[in-house]
C-alpha cells in the first residue's frame, strides 16, 4: 500500500511544517501530490498562509506552484483564481477573508498549476477542513508554519509531516541530530488521565506556574520560569509528584533546579512547542532523570528530507537517507527529490 | 426641510432602534440607509407602509419558520449590482458568474419561501420570476450553489475539453511506456514525474544512465544530475497540439463567459429590481420582528396635530431595566397644540417622558411601530428635542451658552405643525433670569400652533391660561416609613435603586394653580446629604430666605 493510502487511514489532517525556512516544505507537497495522484487518494490542499507563490517572499528562492489533478478539493481566494492555470469549479464561497480576498473552496476540473491559500485563524482553519472533508477529500494536506518556530498549537491537524534538510547545517550529524531532537520533543508522551491531569486543566487558565502534590494543587503567583529558577527550586519540596508551567520551557528555568530534586518531580508542559532547550543539553538532562510529559503532544506522520540547500551545498542523497532513517524513532523518512518510503507507516 | 436634525434623531432614540434592527441583505442596509421620514400629506403612504409591515407581522406571527428560513437566505448575500452593472459590454469572470448564479438560486429560494408562506403580501416584496436565466447559469439543471465553465455550455467546449484529456492520458501512456522500458532494461525506476536523481559518486550508474537514449541529463550540480525523459517526435507532436487546444479551450471559455455576461445585461434592469425588492422585503420584516420582541404596535394616523400615548415605553430605558430584570413604568399622556408642562419629583422621569413623546412621534413618521398599548399621531412637519449634552460642553460652550444656540436653532426652524420637547431650559443661570425667559418663552410657544413640551421646575410656569400641567406621581403614594428602613442599610448604588423602586413615572393632569410637590430635600436627604445641611434647607424655606 502506497504512503498516502497509509497515511489516510490514519489521518483526516496533515501539515507539512518546515524545520526551517527553506527545508524543502513545497518541494515535500508536491512529492506528497503526485503520490497521491498515484495512487487515487482525494486530496483536499489548503495552506494557513498564502502558499505556492512562484517565488518565497522571505528568501526570494524558487517556490514552485502546486500541480492538481482533477478532483482535488483545493481552497483558492478569489484574487488568486483567475491566475490559476487549472480549471477550478467554485463549491462554496466561504466567510474566510484574506488579503487576496475571500476564500472560496473549489474542486479541480482541469488538472493544472493553482496557488492555494487557506483562512489564518486557526478555529476558521478547522471549520473549513470540516467542509473540504464534506465535499469529498479523504486526506486534507495543510502547507503550514514557513518554520516550526511559527507553529501555533498541534490542535491545527492531526499529525504533521515534517519537512526537514540540508538547510539547517552543512553537517550532516548536525541536521540529523536536531532534526531526531524535535521529532523526540513532539513525540513526548503525555500525561495520562487522572487526578493530576484533571486538577492542572482545571486551573490552566489561570497561566500560572502549578505544583502538584498528591491530590493537592499549589498554584504560584508566576506566569514563567524565566528569571525565577531560584524561586521553584525552593516552592519544589520532597511531596511535589508534578510541576505545571504555562509558558517557555528554557535552559534559565531548570538551571537553578538542585539536580536531586529532578529526579523526584515530572515537568509537565501545555504542548512541544513550549521547549526550547536544544538537543545536547537536553540529553544531558535526560540523563540526570529529567523527564517531561505534555498534556498534549503533536504527531509525526513522516519526515522529508531535502538534501539541497538554497545556499548551494548539498548532501549525498543515500547517507542523509540512512542516517536520517537511523535517528528517526520509527517515522517514515522520505526524500523528496529522490523518493521513495524507507520506513512503513506505524 | 427636514424633520428632525441628528441630535434629536439620537436623543430620542430612533438611532437606537435602527441599529438594533436586524437588517440582513446588503440590499435591506441599503434601504434602511435611505430612509426618509413621512411627512403632514403623506399620511396615505404610511398607512400603506404600516400595511406591508403588518403583512410581515403576520407572516413572522403565523409562520415563524418560514421567517426564519427566509432571514437565513438573507444571511449571506452579496451586494452584486456592481457585478450586473460591469455585464454590460464586458465578459464577467468565473467568480461573478458563480455570484450571479447564487443571487438567482437565493431568488428562487425566497419566492418558494413565500409561497410557501400562503400569505397575501404586496406587490413590492413579490419577486419576478428569472429561472429563465438561473438555467442558462445552470445548464445541468443541478440547482447546486457551484460554478464552473462546464463543457455542457458548449458543444464545442466539451469536444475540446474532450481532446485535450485524451492526448493527456496519450502522452502519459506514451511516458508510462518509456518508464516500464527504462526499467525492464537498466533496472530504473523513474519518479511519477518522469525524472531521475542519481548521485554523481556513483559513477558507474552515471555512465550507465547517461547511456540509455530515452534520458537526458537535465539539473545537474557538483553532487548529483537528474535525468529527464527526452522528448520524442511523437511526444512533442502531441505537445504541440496540446498548446494549441489549450488556446482553442480559452477562446471558447471567453466566448461563453461573453455570452452569459451578454444574458444577464438583458435581464438586469429585473435582476436589479428584484435586488431591490429583497432590501424592502428584508428591512420591513426585520421592524416587524423587532416590533414583535418589543411589544410595539401600529400607531392610528389622524389628520389633527396630536399626539395620545396610552402606557408608553421608552425602548432604551426599558432594555435597561430589562437588563437588570426590572418592570418598566408605562407612561400615558395626551397632547395637542399648545403648551404643557411636566413636573414634578427630581428622579421623577421627566425626561425619560419627555423623549418617550419624541420617540413615538418619530418612529411613527419614520415607518415603524410605536412601544405603547394604543397611540394617535398627527404627522409633524418638525420635530426637535432640546436636552443638556456633555458634547457642548466639550465644544468649550457653557451649558446655558449652547441652549441658547440651539434654542434659537429651534425658533428660526418651527413652522407650522412642530413638535417641541423643551428639557429643563434656563436651568443653569440665575433663578430671577431663568425664570423670566422661561415663562416669556412659554408665552410666545403659546400662540404658535406648535406642541410644546417642556419640562420645568418653575412652579409658575406650569400655572396659567391655557398652560396644561401634567405632573409626576412621584413618591407621594410611597410608604415613607418602609421606603426609610430599607434605606437604612443601602449602600449608594442600592440607594438610587430603592428610590426608583418606590418612585411612580405615571403622569397626571394637575388642576391649575395646584401646589407642585417638592421632593428635591426628601430626596437629597434619601441619598445620604447631611441631616445637618437638610434641616438648615428646612428651616431657610421655612422662614422664606432663599
Amino acid at each position: 500500500m502506497g504512503l498516502l493510502s497509509q497515511l489516510k487511514q490514519k489521518y483526516k489532517t496533515l501539515s507539512i511544517v518546515g524545520m526551517a525556512k527553506n527545508a524543502g516544505k513545497t518541494t515535500a507537497l508536491n512529492y506528497l501530490i503526485e503520490e497521491a495522484m498515484d495512487e487515487g487518494v482525494v486530496l483536499g490542499i489548503t495552506s494557513t498562509g498564502r502558499d505556492g507563490e512562484s517565488t518565497d517572499l522571505v528568501t526570494g528562492t524558487d517556490k514552485p506552484r502546486v500541480f492538481l489533478d482533477a478532483g482535488t478539493i483545493v481552497s483558492v481566494p478569489v484574487k488568486l483564481y483567475e491566475l490559476a492555470d487549472a480549471g477550478l469549479e467554485i463549491l462554496s464561497m466561504t466567510n474566510y477573508s484574506t488579503a487576496l480576498g475571500q476564500i472560496m473552496i473549489c474542486r479541480v476540473a482541469e488538472s493544472g498549476y493553482v496557488q492555494i491559500a487557506g483562512p489564518v485563524n486557526t478555529r476558521d482553519h478547522k471549520k473549513m477542513c470540516e467542509e473540504m472533508l464534506a465535499f469529498g477529500a479523504e486526506l486534507i494536506l495543510i502547507d503550514g508554519a514557513i518554520d516550526r518556530k511559527s507553529i501555533a498549537a498541534p490542535d491545527t491537524s492531526d499529525a504533521i509531516i515534517l519537512a526537514t534538510g540540508a538547510v539547517l547545517s552543512r553537517s550532516i550529524k548536525k541536521v540529523v541530530e536536531e532534526t531526531a531532537h524535535i521529532v523526540g520533543l513532539y513525540q513526548l508522551p503525555v500525561l495520562e488521565d487522572g487526578d493530576a491531569k484533571s486538577l492542572i486543566i482545571k486551573n490552566q487558565d489561570k497561566e500560572k506556574i502549578m505544583l502538584v502534590k498528591g491530590s493537592r494543587l499549589v498554584v504560584l503567583d508566576l506566569k514563567t520560569g524565566l528569571a525565577a529558577g531560584k524561586y521553584l527550586d525552593e516552592a519544589i519540596d520532597e511531596e511535589t509528584d508534578y510541576i505545571y508551567i504555562p509558558g517557555a520551557l528554557t535552559k534559565s528555568v531548570i538551571s537553578e533546579i538542585h539536580p536531586s530534586k529532578m529526579k523526584t518531580v515530572e515537568f509537565i508542559l501545555k504542548d512541544p512547542t513550549k521547549i526550547f532547550i536544544e538537543a545536547s543539553l537536553w540529553q544531558q538532562l535526560r540523563k540526570k532523570g529529567f523527564t517531561v510529559r505534555v498534556l498534549e503532544n503533536i504527531k509525526v506522520a513522516a519526515l522529508t528530507v531535502n538534501p539541497y540547500s538554497p545556499s548551494g551545498y548539498a548532501f549525498e542523497h543515500e547517507l542523509l537517507l540512512r542516517e536520517m532513517r537511523n535517528a528517526a524513532l520509527g517515522v517514515p523518512v522520505i526524500d523528496v527529490k529522490l523518493g521513495g518510503v524507507f520506513y512503513e507507516v506505524i | 426641510m427636514r424633520l428632525s436634525n441628528v441630535k434629536t434623531r439620537g436623543e430620542t432614540g430612533l438611532d437606537h432602534v435602527m441599529q438594533s434592527i436586524n437588517v440582513l441583505t446588503p440590499f435591506g442596509k441599503k434601504r434602511m440607509k435611505e430612509i426618509k421620514p413621512f411627512m403632514p400629506g403623506e399620511e396615505e403612504g404610511l398607512s400603506e407602509e404600516f400595511r406591508k409591515l403588518e403583512e410581515l407581522l403576520l407572516l413572522a406571527e403565523n409562520k415563524p419558520q418560514i421567517a426564519e428560513e427566509l432571514a437565513e437566505t438573507f444571511m449571506d448575500m452579496k451586494d452584486v449590482s456592481f457585478t450586473i452593472e460591469r455585464s454590460k459590454g464586458n465578459a464577467l469572470s468565473v467568480v461573478e458568474l458563480f455570484e450571479v448564479k447564487s443571487l438567482l438560486l437565493k431568488m428562487k429560494r425566497i419566492t418558494e419561501l413565500l409561497v410557501a408562506s400562503e400569505s397575501k403580501l404586496s406587490e413590492e416584496f413579490l419577486l419576478t420570476d428569472t429561472g429563465s436565466l438561473l438555467d442558462t447559469l445552470d445548464p445541468r439543471r443541478d440547482r447546486m450553489y457551484t460554478f464552473y465553465i462546464y463543457d455542457d455550455f458548449s458543444e464545442t467546449l466539451g469536444e475540446l475539453r474532450k481532446r485535450k484529456r485524451e492526448i493527456e492520458i496519450r502522452l502519459r501512456k506514451i511516458q508510462k511506456e518509456i518508464k516500464l522500458e527504462i526499467d525492464r532494461h537498466y533496472g530504473i525506476t523513474l519518479t511519477p514525474k518522469f525524472d531521475y536523481t542519481v548521485s554523481k559518486s556513483n559513477k558507474e550508474l552515471v555512465k550507465i544512465i547517461k547511456e540509455i537514449p530515452e534520458l537526458v541529463a537535465g539539473d545537474e550540480d557538483y553532487l548529483s544530475v537528474t535525468f529527464h525523459l527526452k522528448g520524442t517526435e511523437e511526444t512533442d507532436a502531441v505537445n504541440l497540439e496540446m498548446d494549441q487546444l489549450n488556446e482553442r479551450i480559452e477562446e471558447e471559455e471567453l466566448i461563453i463567459r461573453e455570452k452569459l455576461s451578454e444574458e444577464i445585461f438583458r435581464t438586469s434592469p429585473i435582476l436589479l429590481e428584484n435586488c431591490s425588492k429583497i432590501g424592502a422585503l428584508d428591512f420591513t420584516l426585520a421592524k416587524a420582528v423587532y416590533a414583535k420582541q418589543h411589544s410595539c404596535i401600529k400607531p392610528e394616523l389622524v389628520r389633527d396635530h396630536l399626539i395620545e400615548i396610552e402606557d408608553g415605553r421608552h425602548l432604551v430605558v426599558e432594555e435597561i431595566l430589562n437588563a437588570k430584570k426590572k418592570d418598566y413604568c408605562p407612561v400615558s399622556i395626551k397632547l395637542f397644540d399648545g403648551v404643557t408642562c411636566i413636573t414634578g419629583a427630581n428622579m421623577g422621569g421627566k425626561t425619560v417622558s419627555l423623549k418617550l413623546v419624541g420617540l413615538v412621534a418619530i418612529l411613527t413618521q419614520y415607518g415603524f411601530f410605536v412601544p405603547c398599548k394604543t397611540a394617535k399621531v398627527g404627522l409633524s412637519n418638525y420635530i426637535h428635542i432640546l436636552i443638556g449634552d456633555s458634547q457642548s460642553v466639550q465644544r468649550g460652550l457653557s451649558s446655558f451658552g449652547s441652549e441658547m444656540e440651539e434654542l434659537k436653532e429651534i425658533l428660526d426652524n418651527s413652522k407650522d405643525r412642530s413638535l417641541l420637547l423643551i428639557d429643563e431650559i434656563a436651568s443653569g443661570t440665575n433663578p430671577v433670569e431663568g425664570l423670566a425667559l422661561t415663562k416669556s418663552l412659554v408665552a410666545y410657544l403659546k400662540a404658535r400652533p406648535y406642541i410644546s413640551l417642556i419640562t420645568t421646575h418653575f412652579d409658575s410656569v406650569a400655572v396659567g391660561e391655557d398652560i396644561r400641567n401634567m405632573q409626576v406621581r412621584g413618591l407621594e403614594q410611597a410608604d415613607f416609613q418602609k421606603l426609610e428602613k430599607e434605606l437604612r442599610y443601602a449602600n449608594r448604588r442600592e440607594r438610587i435603586e430603592i428610590i426608583q423602586k418606590y418612585m411612580d413615572y405615571r403622569l397626571y393632569q394637575a388642576d391649575n394653580g395646584e401646589e407642585i410637590p417638592k421632593d428635591a430635600l426628601n430626596i437629597a436627604k434619601m441619598l445620604g446629604i447631611y441631616d445637618e445641611i437638610i434641616e438648615n434647607a428646612k428651616r431657610y424655606l421655612k422662614d422664606g430666605h432663599s
